[in-house]
């Protein structure tokens, strides 16, 4: 920040460190902070829809990821400039509500600052461009509402959710297995979902990666999987109707909390030391062996002479297992967790139809992979996907992108009403926008439109990636729309694999209903998006005033 | 000063020492003063605008004058004077914190031309005094009651105008009645802070932002078996406490010496039968919640969890204490001899989950006083923000209802109170009249700024209002700013309220630190005293400095009560001295 100096020429000091203070302001603050943002959100643009292309990035200890959810890139990105962050935290309320639409949430934004630094030009307030906005949404939200259809679906009838899922799924790497996929994430949300209440507990739903197989071999457990092996190498590897007992302790000798001090001053009484112990040890396993378990799950570690005392009591055990994990275990096997191997009976114990430890990889490389699969639980709703795949990345993004399916089957059994996607709710909600503007006095009228003219953009960015000429394709979309006064014609994007195998060279009509192609999304998804967009830019353009500690600036 | 000169020099302030004095000094504080208005000039009314503030890697977006001003970190001693009356009304109203402090700066501002013209600031600050209290009294003599419950309403609506929240009045301003409604039924308005929380939840849509009628923190953190635990209880019993329920060692720097291995045992069952023993206690006391403001560990949890009951440890302070007022328990501080007398209880207890958090919910409680305001929003910023939003129309519905009387927003009090000192001021003789006419318009700039801020042209609806004013008196008093559609209109018509004690209270604060401002007329600065490692640079050639620091104040008084300064000074000062004293 400069120098103030009265008319005496005097400077004043001001601020603490006023030299080191950098300041921005007015109409040049907001054009800066629009700057900032948009550049977030070009940087997804490409990522939109399912032509969409993935990031790398690389982290600073040199992990890379590839991925083309928006959260996942933005949140790896480690941004410093204050507004581009406020983008950031933009995509992940999206992905904590809803889980999918992270990257149409951002382009949105953006599509808004970009309009409204046309109106800042124009001369317009930035805070009645940012009611405008506001106006605007609800009538997009009201208009999404209107158009929004009930998707009934069952147990017996998941066709409508399955292809929710597939609609989520193309967009990402795992869309040549989408039907596979989705059929994993729609069965995983049913095991756990309390359709009477519209209510899923997402924490029931385990998600496992390992290296290795192919994305093919992903499966969907119902129980648990534990990335953990037995504790000795022979004791057996399948255990069939499994008794559980779950101990938060350790097979060790017992110690006081208390600092304290053991003084053995002759041999007689080192020897019954040792005997003190052996009789802890077989008293507890037998303790373990009486109560009828027949597989011991542990958080602690075992002492050697434990360990083999349970393998000769056939006793195969668990050990090291996580805090979070024994909780899981507890509730799929309906087992309580015990704190002391006296207090072990048999109603404590925790059952399962079947826990096996499962080898993958070679088993001549020293670091073959075992894990442990725990099989029919007595409480059903616990389930595990269990995603392979070639390498990390895969695995990690494939992890990424069930976890997105899984999202929209969730929204959709809280909230069956879906809108159709394709750029087909964004078209009709912004030839309802223009409508409604019209009927606007006043400043607000410009603004307002504006808001419609953003909402073009989705569809834009979606053509654009798909290689299309967009203009043309949003153009048709939309005279279709008004002709036909049918508000769930979109770009058929879908179905361009097949159109390529034409090869008549005949111009392709992409405009199609989405209604028939089966591409949804839900409605609270897209509300939300067109809602945090218009608060987040409300919260940029209100700002006309940036002062930061500006570094190295000396 | 040519004559000082050839004197030698007489050192009594230590050197590096800021000394400035008279007429020029006044100036350039009160051109300090101004600069601070500016830094927040922009932020007042409804399309005010926000500031962001950035230190370190930690942003403020805010739209709250003393926020800003606090973030702003002011070195200017005289303008720090503006900072604190910004902190007074935040503390005291809440709200209008950016206007008074435009106020006092726009005072200053008048006054400083009659200051050049050599009018003496004792007589300023008296008739300025005089004035102040005048204009208190048309303001209180403008109030008016009406319906609490509208008044309220109509008041934190306002409040809410200029925040980002603005559009969402509709779910906030009852939201915030209600809440403050319900303390002053019990007659515990004073404590606000204290009975209404506000927790803010990143993540969903203003819109889900929610008031619940009780108690309401977020999950705590917790061990294995948590998940296993009852999390819904009608009419449960809750125990609130302040025990550590964990195996662990009972007394620090212990020890123990243990001469056979079978006394080992018995220490280790001793130590189990402590801690069972506790928790024993929790559960034979009919309690079905066990609250700890300090941890409860995994087989605390588990024990629980087997038993049926619901156990959270490291609840903080606060959440504590309004679980305890709510639900009408006491907080223990052991584990023996619980009663059923220290249970505290509710209507309904559930876990829930609200966006990516879990909620532990206490409602319909006994003493229904407390109330927990959960905040949405897309961004961290957006949230921070609207808590400082709600928090200040938390504060003036709580002055609106001591207060009991409102007055017109949107410049409308300022003009008329404007006004009337201005047809004061003609019956006033000498130097005075000057004086009170410049507090008049000074009074102006409320109304001006909000003009400003809307993009609209402040000279025309100024001169519109003060002619409108001028011409219907008392029939045009509510006449403000109509900042959506330009020009002038009834402003209390429009159900912009504001409660007449904020508005009392910027006047005299704004008054008083005019005053304060105009009563300096030197500053001294001690340098900073250096740390060692900056000695070489800093203080080079200053040898006695040290030693000579703590006789200054002494020394300062004597040449602050008269007498020719030494050369000492800088020189910048020294000649402004000359020039601005003639």
């Amino acid at each position: 920040m400069s120098m103030v100096y009265d008319e005496y020429g005097r400077p004043f000091i001001i601020l603490k460190e006023q030299q080191a203070k950098n300041r921005v302001k007015g109409i040049e603050a907001t054009k800066s902070n629009i700057l900032a943002a948009r550049s977030i959100s070009n940087i997804l643009r490409t990522s939109l829809g399912p032509k969409g292309m993935d990031k790398l990035l690389v982290s600073p200890d040199g992990d890379v990821t590839i991925t083309n959810d928006g959260a996942t890139i933005l949140s790896q990105m480690e941004i410093n400039q204050q507004v581009a962050r406020l983008m950031v935290e933009l995509s992940s309320s999206q992905d904590d509500e809803i889980g999918d639409g992270t990257t149409g949430v951002v382009v949105m934004a953006g599509a808004l600052l970009e309009q409204a630094e046309i109106l800042l030009n124009k001369g317009i307030h930035p805070v009645r461009i940012a009611r405008g906005f506001e106006t605007a949404s609800q009538v997009a939200i009201d208009h999404l509402a209107k158009i929004a259809e009930k998707v009934e679906f069952s147990q017996d009838n998941l066709q409508p959710l399955l292809t929710t899922a597939k609609t989520t799924l193309s967009s990402k790497i795992l869309q040549p297995h989408k039907e596979k996929m989705a059929n994993i994430a729609v069965q995983a949300v049913l095991d756990v979902a309390d359709l009477e209440r519209h209510d899923v507990n997402f924490d029931m739903i385990r998600m496992e990666g390992k290296t290795g197989g192919s994305l093919e071999d992903t499966r969907l457990v119902n129980g648990l999987v534990l990335d953990k092996e037995f504790s000795h190498p022979q004791m057996p590897t399948v255990v069939k109707d499994a008794k559980l007992c779950i101990l938060t302790c350790p097979l060790e000798p017992p110690k006081p909390k208390t600092k304290h001090k053991l003084q053995i001053d002759s041999a007689e009484a080192y020897e019954e030391l040792y005997n003190q112990e052996q009789t802890y040890f077989r008293d507890m396993i037998q303790k373990i062996k009486d109560s009828g378990a027949n597989l011991v799950i542990c958080q602690w570690g075992f002492d050697d002479e434990a360990n083999h005392l349970l393998l000769q009591q056939e006793l195969p055990a668990v050990r090291w297992v996580g805090g979070v994990e024994i909780e899981h275990i507890a509730i799929a096997t309906g087992g309580r967790i015990v704190a002391r191997v006296e207090e072990l009976t048999a109603d404590k114990l925790g059952t399962a139809g079947k826990v096996e430890q499962i080898s993958m990889g070679t088993n001549n490389s020293r670091q073959q992979d075992r894990i442990l699969v725990l099989e029919d639980c007595a409480n059903q709703k616990a389930v595990t996907v269990l995603v392979r795949g070639g390498n990390k990345m895969i695995v990690e993004e494939a992890k990424r992108s069930l976890h997105d399916a899984m999202c929209v089957v969730r929204n959709l059994v809280k909230d069956n009403r879906v809108v159709y996607g394709g750029g087909s709710a964004e078209i009709s909600c912004s030839l309802a926008i223009k409508k409604y503007a019209e009927t606007v006095t006043g400043v607000d009228q410009y603004s307002i439109r504006a808001f419609a003219d953003a909402l073009d953009d989705i569809p834009l960015a979606l053509a654009e990636n798909a290689g299309l000429s967009p203009i043309e394709e949003v153009a048709a979309i939309k005279s279709r729309q008004v002709k036909e006064n049918n508000p769930t014609i979109g770009l058929g994007l879908l179905s361009l694999d097949e159109a390529e195998l034409k090869m008549d060279g005949s111009k392709e009509d992409h405009t199609m209903d989405m209604k028939e192609l089966g591409v949804f999304e839900t409605l609270i998804g897209k509300q939300q998006q067109l809602q945090l967009a218009a608060q987040v830019v409300k919260m940029i353009l209100k700002i006309d005033d940036v002062i930061s500690q500006g570094q190295y600036q000396y | 000063m040519a004559a000082m000169g050839m004197r030698p020099g007489i050192i009594i302030l230590r050197e590096g020492t800021d000394t400035s004095q008279g007429t020029p000094q006044l100036v350039s504080n009160i051109n300090a003063c101004q600069a601070v208005a500016d830094a927040v000039r922009t932020t007042l009314g409804p399309r005010g605008m926000d500031k962001l503030v950035a230190t370190g890697s930690k942003a403020t977006i805010s739209n709250d004058g003393a926020t800003i001003m606090k973030l702003l970190e002011i070195a200017h001693p005289a303008a720090k004077t503006l900072v604190d009356i910004s902190m007074s009304q935040d503390m005291s109203v809440g709200d209008g914190t950016t206007s008074v402090v435009l106020l006092a700066a726009e005072l200053l501002t008048k006054l400083k031309p009659l200051i050049e013209e050599g009018i003496s600031p004792t007589r300023m600050i008296q008739t300025i005094r005089q004035t102040g209290r005048l204009a208190v009294d048309k303001v209180t003599a403008l109030a008016v009651a009406v319906d609490q419950q509208e008044m309220l309403l109509k008041c934190a609506s306002t409040a809410l105008n200029s925040k980002l929240i603005s559009s969402h009045q509709d779910l906030f301003a009852p939201m915030v009645v209600q809440a403050v409604t319900k303390l002053h039924e019990a007659g515990n308005v004073e404590e606000l802070s204290e009975w209404i929380a506000i927790k803010r939840i990143p993540g969903g849509d203003v819109r889900q932002s929610f008031l619940v009628e009780g108690v309401a923190f977020q999950k705590t953190f917790s061990y294995a078996g948590f998940e296993q635990m009852t999390k819904k209880f009608e009419n449960p019993k809750i125990l609130l406490l302040n025990v550590e329920l964990e195996l662990k060692s009972e007394k620090e720097n212990a020890e123990v010496r243990i001469s056979s291995p079978a006394e080992y045992q018995s220490i280790v069952e001793a130590e189990w039968q402590v801690i069972y023993d506790k928790l024993d206690a929790c559960v034979s006391s009919g309690a079905n919640i066990v609250l700890s403001k300090l941890p409860i560990g995994d087989l605390a949890t588990q024990y629980f969890a087997d038993r049926g009951l619901f156990c959270a440890g490291r609840v903080t302070d606060g959440d504590m204490k309004r679980v305890a007022k709510a639900t009408n328990g006491s907080i223990q501080t052991t584990t023996n001899g619980l009663t059923e007398k220290v249970l505290g209880t509710c209507g309904w207890f559930e876990e829930k989950q609200v966006g990516d958090e879990r909620f532990n919910l206490f409602t319909q409680c006994p003493s229904t006083l407390t109330c927990t305001i959960v905040l949405r929003g897309g961004t961290e910023q957006f949230i921070a923000e609207s808590e400082r939003s709600v928090h200040d129309a938390l504060m003036v519905v709580k002055r609106t209802i001591q207060s009991g009387s409102v007055v017109a927003g949107g410049g409308a009090v300022e003009m008329f109170v404007s006004n009337a000192l201005r047809k004061h001021a003609l019956e006033i003789e000498g130097k005075e009249q000057m004086i009170v006419t410049a507090y008049s318009k000074a009074l102006e700039v409320i109304p001006r700024q909000l003009c400003e801020n809307a993009g609209l042209d402040a000279t025309d609806i100024l001169a519109a209002l003060r002619r409108k004013h001028a011409k219907d008196g008392d029939e045009a008093r509510w006449y403000g700013v109509n900042i959506e559609e330009g020009g002038i209109m009834d402003t209390f018509a429009l159900g912009v309220w504001e409660p007449s004690d904020n508005k009392i209270n910027s006047i005299q604060a704004a008054t008083e630190a005019a005053c304060v401002i105009l009563s300096i007329d030197e500053t001294v600065i001690s340098p900073k005293s250096q740390d060692p490692g900056a000695q070489a640079s800093g203080m080079m050639g200053g040898g006695g400095g040290g030693g000579f620091g703590g006789a200054m104040s002494n020394a300062m008084d004597i040449a602050t009560s008269g007498g020719p300064r030494s050369g000492q000074m800088a020189p910048g000062v020294s000649y402004m001295k000359g020039r601005g004293g003639a």
